[in-house]
């Protein structure tokens, strides 16, 4: 059984000035932006990654980013750790405080400054929602590309944070390749801008270091991101299959033919029930598993598309097609597809891998992943982002029962060894956040670890941002 | 003449780096040699990819591959014909306009993040790069990324070193996502429009669910440059990729709006494909002399004013690539990087690269963008934790 | 989510229905994001989220309420919206409840905010009082602004602002006694008269009754019925919100008894959501239970029960409605696509305003209780609203009708005073001042 992922042990000299750092905080902040009672810190315990939960020192919510840059001066000037926050809807726990840690939350930031359509950017700052943009500007025709399925309440910062995918990725790309540029404060107060509404920025690509970095370079405050017209008509088709590995070779063939569809998505029958119970999409229940695949453009295009696939899904021995028939069809589908996780809530707890393989690897790696969950005794649901090999085994539990957790635990470490065994990585999508942490050296070898720990200490000598997180705690540089 | 290292190994790379690096002794590190103008290498040792070559695989069904870093990107480019693949960035091959020669690599096109038309929808080279093998400053052998599509495993290094110029490691080794070649390519050109209607074309165009991948304006001072002197007067040129039934339905759509802003016609996917080869490469500048040539990245409805307010001060020659926010500028005489900096900061930021000038004046110019000091002072922070000794730091000027 | 009641905490039911709740939820945040004060505040703590959090950190340590965790669940607005969004199936509505009993039986609230809500929970829910009160409120108008700035007043300054100009005497709607059907008779059904509503829009009955006894339905008003209880029931005041349910269970059990009733009519989605509720409410009583669990079944909405009877389709008219879903209707009842498709078929061209899921603020007694929230609130409901550029806003809830009424010029009319006018009935005397 895996040991309990363990935290920086908290600074003894932050946690005993506590009073005085919550009355210094409090001079910073504008009324109402400082939470620092013990009851009111309890719900910032943990994020959308339960198992693990610290109550942190206070929490700092403020409204502009010069708010944001005080406190971090401040606590850079004292080593008081801090943890930045968007919605909490991390499925990494790369928002869990720890004891000593101040965290920041981005939540009163939440305003959309900028709307260019002639430009086709948006500046926002980093509370506003992945789902806000798109919402903000839809009925001008326009959409934000990346889509986590938590995009209702995730943060663009957040999004930021973690360089969230999403299921249109697949045509779109991720965080990264639609952010144009941020406004963003480092360890020690300073603010500083990474690029603009130009598409390429002078120097070291910063801002690729940024994007993914998982609050440790720094907390982004504004963003800049890229606007897409939005395709003529888009329209979502289901494939059922009578097992995982058919529905994983058509898809690998799918790709291979040089289709892209703007989304691939897979469910396997408990996932399917859990959705369908959720959202009553119409998904077919009498398969084994069930491939969402979208395609985008016009009546034309999308036919042409969808003949390709269909013909492909054939040699796979496809048994149900379904093309929506209508837009409110189209959104409870994915409405279904993008409520999975929280779904499966009603049915057991469950932690949410992220490994990617590649897709030639797909049908083996689930196979092997039902093989390391039922030999441990638990249940597991599998939705995901498909056409990237991008998987997200839901490994169902009791978070009440020591034991369960501990099993599910040890099958979520063995499936994403699995998934870097076969080719790929430990995350696609969520980070690696506490979770995955002591995963890292599966993935990379000391020194790989050691040049991205040195450009960290670039931007954060102290190691205050974010720092129980993604770096195994062994082999760290001494700060 | 300076001393060549063309290791043939990753292991061999890294333990010339560690003797120079022991001792101090700056490493130029080399591609094809393809860019050497904008350098500043003499007297140095040089450190050339040019024997780590070779792809090392090639998986078409997952649309990737691997390959050395010295691989010449014809070698790649031909191996991606095979099977109807392509590198989604168009690479551009400056060549013609430096008036150079060398065979340049696919390590130097991640080094320079060389990106074509197709940039402002399908991404930058970074985009594209997905994992890569280096030697760093210290001589230590590192891998970053890996080789599938999504991944947010740690540190995304690969994208800091994809245009870094060799400042901050040798790159080894790269992994990248290619794309399907499309069925067919059209282009509809709008023949006759001054480069503010241009912009205002490019963006209405855009803003439609077209998919317009390439979307350039040729002024009338270079259209006669472009296809052998086919285009009737200015250009402004929107391409359109895809399935044929599908291409041929959005031309239509295209041009149907686009018909508002001028004369509208058409070309087939012959002609687009060698205008397209035509803007990327920068041909109406491969005039065989060292006048400035400047890359301007800028917001794209900003382009034309930038150009508008320079000409006012002196003389300039230009076209718009990006829907206008990738500016090839070329100065008459000198290169006056002074006004236009502050043109561009003017109008909102962005930045501007000195890609070739007579040698007195690249020794007199800054080629790349000055940063803000906050950010000069990480950057550096940065080039330190890469390159402790600070050896790579003679190849780039600036 | 982890829980860690002791076996013996579970022996009370109320928390054994807590803690299964909670077990629910998988702290996924989806809720923050629809959630009203979340987004007008901007703190976990204001989310449902939090609330949970904060509820089972005080019911998991067996807790009295404290001042901060009070503070939080009072900003509650019991809009439900978390409950739509929630895709867990996390039953918020009864964890908040139980929230507000323990703070209720636990916490003694400051001297101010007793002698108010025990003003409010005296008042309200009694017509005579209510109407007493407005008339009074009429003459205090005045002195709003002042009150305002006194702190112990401040509360019933800004009831001031909130009652209408003209008080209508008492409707001869809630008269007891059967509307017999005009024309052929298709049903029977009892109408819920209720308490604030027929004080301040006696109007909306009077257009049901009409309606429905054209419709050939026989309406009965039985005598003894009276506020639903939904207004204590959300102080935490479950003994007074208990008896209120009893009695009208009683009331109606009675109707059932003496001539059988195929629906018991409400025009408030709040207290209808409320009703709905009686057989949860009152599962443990035993000799209740089976009785209130039989009328929340018969408890619709009026426009529910109207989509049954097929009412012909009708040459549009036009005037432009901007239909309002009052929370109680859309997320406590779910009740989302009845009202509109009545409104279609009647004529009516429907405009849904932006962020419809957004509470508007009312809710019960939350404009009085919390007028900083509840106002900012008001602000963004009726600026979406106007967007649509309206001629008309309906919606089926009185609380609504109240607030919205206090921010826009626009005329606000309940759904079924539309539906009345269309279907034979008088034309609203609000939308003649519009036109």
């Amino acid at each position: 059984m895996p040991d309990k992922i363990a935290f920086l042990p908290p600074k003894k000299s932050v946690l005993d000035r506590r009073d005085i750092i919550v009355s210094d905080l409090a001079d910073l902040l504008p009324k109402g932006c400082l939470v620092s009672e013990p009851r009111g810190l309890v719900p910032f315990e943990t994020d959308a990654f339960i198992a693990y939960r610290n109550v942190p020192l206070a929490v700092a919510l403020p409204e502009t980013t010069a708010q944001v840059a005080a406190v971090l001066k401040y606590c850079s000037g004292y080593g008081i750790p801090v943890v930045p926050r968007g919605a909490g809807t991390s499925l990494s726990g790369g928002a869990i405080p720890q004891a000593d840690a101040v965290v920041i939350g981005l939540s009163k930031l939440s305003r959309i400054l900028d709307v260019d359509y002639a430009n086709r950017t948006a500046t926002v700052q980093a509370g506003v929602t992945n789902l806000n943009i798109s919402e903000a500007v839809s009925a001008d025709g326009y959409f934000y590309a990346p889509d986590p399925s938590s995009q209702l309440a995730c943060t663009i910062g957040g999004n930021i944070g973690m360089n969230s995918g999403g299921a249109h990725c697949l045509k779109y790309g991720v965080t990264t390749n639609n952010l144009l540029g941020v406004k963003m404060v480092l360890f020690d107060g300073t603010i500083i801008d990474l690029g603009s509404k130009a598409l390429d920025a002078p120097g070291l690509d910063l801002l690729g270091l940024v994007c993914g970095s998982e609050g440790q370079l720094g907390i982004v405050t504004e963003a800049t991101v890229r606007l897409i017209a939005k395709p003529e008509g888009a329209r979502p088709v289901l494939f059922g299959f009578q097992s995982s590995e058919a529905a994983g070779a058509c898809v690998a063939e799918i790709i291979g033919s040089g289709i892209i569809p703007v989304a691939i998505e897979f469910m396997d029958r408990p996932a399917i029930e859990i959705c369908e119970a959720f959202a009553h999409a119409g998904y077919p229940m009498d398969v084994e598993a069930l491939l969402i695949v979208e395609v985008e453009g016009s009546e034309a295009e999308m036919d042409a598309m969808l003949a390709g696939i269909i013909a492909i899904a054939r040699r796979h021995g496809v048994s149900t097609i379904k093309e929506s028939q209508s837009a409110t069809e189209a959104a409870l589908i994915w409405k279904g597809r993008k409520s999975a996780f929280g779904a499966t809530g009603r049915i057991a707890d469950y932690i949410c891998m992220d490994g990617t393989v590649p897709l030639s690897q797909l049908p083996y790696v689930l196979k092997k992943t039902g093989e390391i969950v039922a030999r441990l005794g638990l249940r597991v649901a599998n939705v995901f982002h498909a056409g990237d090999g991008n998987m997200h085994p839901l490994i169902l539990y009791n978070i009440n029962d020591p034991e369960d957790a501990a099993r599910a635990e040890e099958a979520g470490n063995e499936i994403l060894k699995l998934c870097v065994d076969a080719g790929g990585c430990l995350t696609g999508e969520h980070g690696v956040g506490i979770e995955k942490r002591d995963l890292m050296l599966h993935q990379f070898a000391p020194v790989d670890l050691d040049q991205q720990m040195a450009v960290r200490a670039a931007f954060d000598p102290q190691w205050i941002m974010n720092p129980s997180k993604v770096f195994p705690l062994e082999g760290r540089p001494a700060a | 003449m300076s001393e060549v290292h063309q290791p043939v190994s990753e292991d061999a790379a890294a333990r010339i780096i560690h003797t120079a690096a022991a001792v101090g002794a700056p490493l130029v590190l080399r591609g094809g040699g393809t860019r050497s103008l904008a350098r500043n290498d003499e007297g140095h040792e040089i450190l050339s990819s040019a024997r780590l070559s070779g792809i090392v695989s090639y998986n078409p069904a997952e649309m990737t591959m691997t390959a050395k870093s010295g691989t010449p990107l014809a070698d790649i480019l031909a191996a991606l014909a095979e099977k109807r693949q392509m590198l989604a960035f168009e690479p551009l091959d400056l060549r013609p306009v430096l008036g150079t020669t060398g065979n340049p690599t696919i390590g130097g096109v991640f080094a320079t993040n060389a990106s074509g038309p197709r940039r402002f929808v399908a991404g930058a080279a970074r985009d594209s790069l997905l994992g890569v093998r280096f030697v760093n400053g210290s001589g230590d052998i590192i891998k970053a990324g890996g080789r599938v599509m999504k991944n947010v495993t740690g540190l995304d290094l690969a994208k800091v070193l994809a245009g870094s110029r060799g400042s901050l490691a040798f790159v080894t080794e790269v992994t990248f996502r290619l794309l399907p070649v499309p069925e067919t390519a059209a282009t509809i050109v709008i023949s006759g429009l001054n480069d503010a209607e241009a912009t205002a074309a490019m963006a209405t165009a855009l803003s439609m669910s077209v998919e317009v991948s390439g979307a350039a304006h040729l002024p009338e001072t270079v259209r006669g440059r472009f296809l052998g002197g086919d285009l009737p007067a200015a250009a402004t040129v929107l391409r359109i990729e895809g399935l044929s039934a599908s291409v041929a339905v959005r031309a239509e759509t295209l041009r149907a709006a686009m018909a508002s802003f001028g004369a509208v016609s058409m070309l087939d996917a012959d002609a687009t494909d060698r205008l397209w080869r035509e803007i990327r490469d920068v041909h109406p500048y491969a005039d065989g002399t060292l006048r400035p040539l400047w890359r301007v990245s800028v917001a794209p409805t900003v382009g034309h004013q930038l150009v508008a307010a320079l000409r006012l001060e002196t003389g300039v020659d230009a076209f718009y690539d990006w829907q206008g926010g990738l500016i090839w500028l070329r100065m008459e005489a000198e290169a006056e990087a002074g006004l236009l900096r502050h043109f561009i900061k003017a109008l909102g930021g962005g930045h501007a690269t000195l890609v070739r000038a007579a040698p007195g004046i690249l020794a007199t110019t800054l080629v790349l963008e000055p940063q803000p000091d906050a950010v000069a002072a990480l950057e550096a922070r940065i080039k330190a934790k890469f390159d402790p000794k600070g050896i790579f730091s003679a190849g780039v000027t600036g | 989510m982890q829980t860690t009641f002791t076996a013996a905490q579970l022996a009370d039911p109320h928390v054994a229905e807590s803690e299964a709740i909670l077990r629910k939820c998988v702290h996924c945040g989806f809720c923050t994001a629809t959630c009203p004060t979340y987004v007008t505040l901007g703190n976990e703590l204001d989310s449902p989220r939090g609330r949970i959090y904060l509820i089972k950190d005080m019911l998991e340590n067996g807790r009295a309420a404290d001042e901060e965790v009070v503070t939080h669940i009072d900003r509650c607005l019991s809009c439900l919206a978390c409950t739509t969004t929630c895709p867990s199936g996390v039953d918020y509505m009864h964890l908040i409840d139980h929230a507000r009993i323990h703070i209720e039986q636990t916490y003694r609230r400051p001297l101010k905010d007793r002698f108010v809500r025990a003003v409010l929970a005296a008042v309200l829910p009694y017509p005579s009082r209510f109407r007493l009160a407005l008339r009074a409120a009429r003459l205090g108008r005045p002195f709003a602004g002042m009150m305002k700035r006194v702190p112990l007043l401040k509360t019933f300054g800004v009831m001031l602002d909130l009652a209408p100009d003209t008080v209508a005497p008492a409707s001869d709607s809630t008269r007891p006694g059967n509307r017999p059907a005009q024309t052929a008779r298709r049903g029977r059904v009892a109408l819920l008269s209720g308490c604030a509503q027929p004080v301040l829009k006696p109007g909306i009955n009077e257009a049901t009754i009409r309606l429905l006894t054209r419709l050939g339905i026989d309406v009965e008003v039985p005598a003894g019925e009276g506020c639903c209880g939904a207004l204590v029931h959300h102080m935490g005041r479950e003994e007074e919100a208990l008896a209120a349910a009893r009695r009208n269970v009683d009331v109606w059990t009675k109707a059932i008894t003496d001539g059988g009733l195929d629906a018991i009519i409400i025009t408030a989605s709040g207290c209808g959501t409320t009703i709905k509720d009686y057989g949860h409410m009152l599962r443990l009583d035993p000799g209740y239970a089976e009785k209130a669990a039989r009328v929340s079944a018969l408890a619709k909405d009026v426009t529910e029960y109207l989509s049954t009877l097929d009412l012909p389709r009708l040459e549009p008219k036009r005037v432009t409605v901007a239909y309002h879903s009052a929370c109680s209707m859309q997320h406590g009842q779910k009740i989302t696509v009845a009202p509109k498709a009545l409104l279609k078929a009647a004529g009516f061209t429907v405009r849904d305003p932006a962020e419809g899921h957004l509470c508007c603020g009312s809710a019960g007694t939350y404009n009085i209780l919390q007028p900083e929230i509840s106002a900012t609130l008001k602000a963004r409901k009726v600026k979406n609203i106007e967007a649509t550029r309206p001629d008309i806003i309906a919606t089926g809830n009185i609380g609504c009708i109240t607030q919205i009424a206090t921010g826009t010029a626009i005329p606000i009319l309940h759904t079924v005073e539309l539906l009345d006018w269309a279907y034979g009935g008088e034309k609203p005397a609000e939308i003649d001042i519009a036109n």
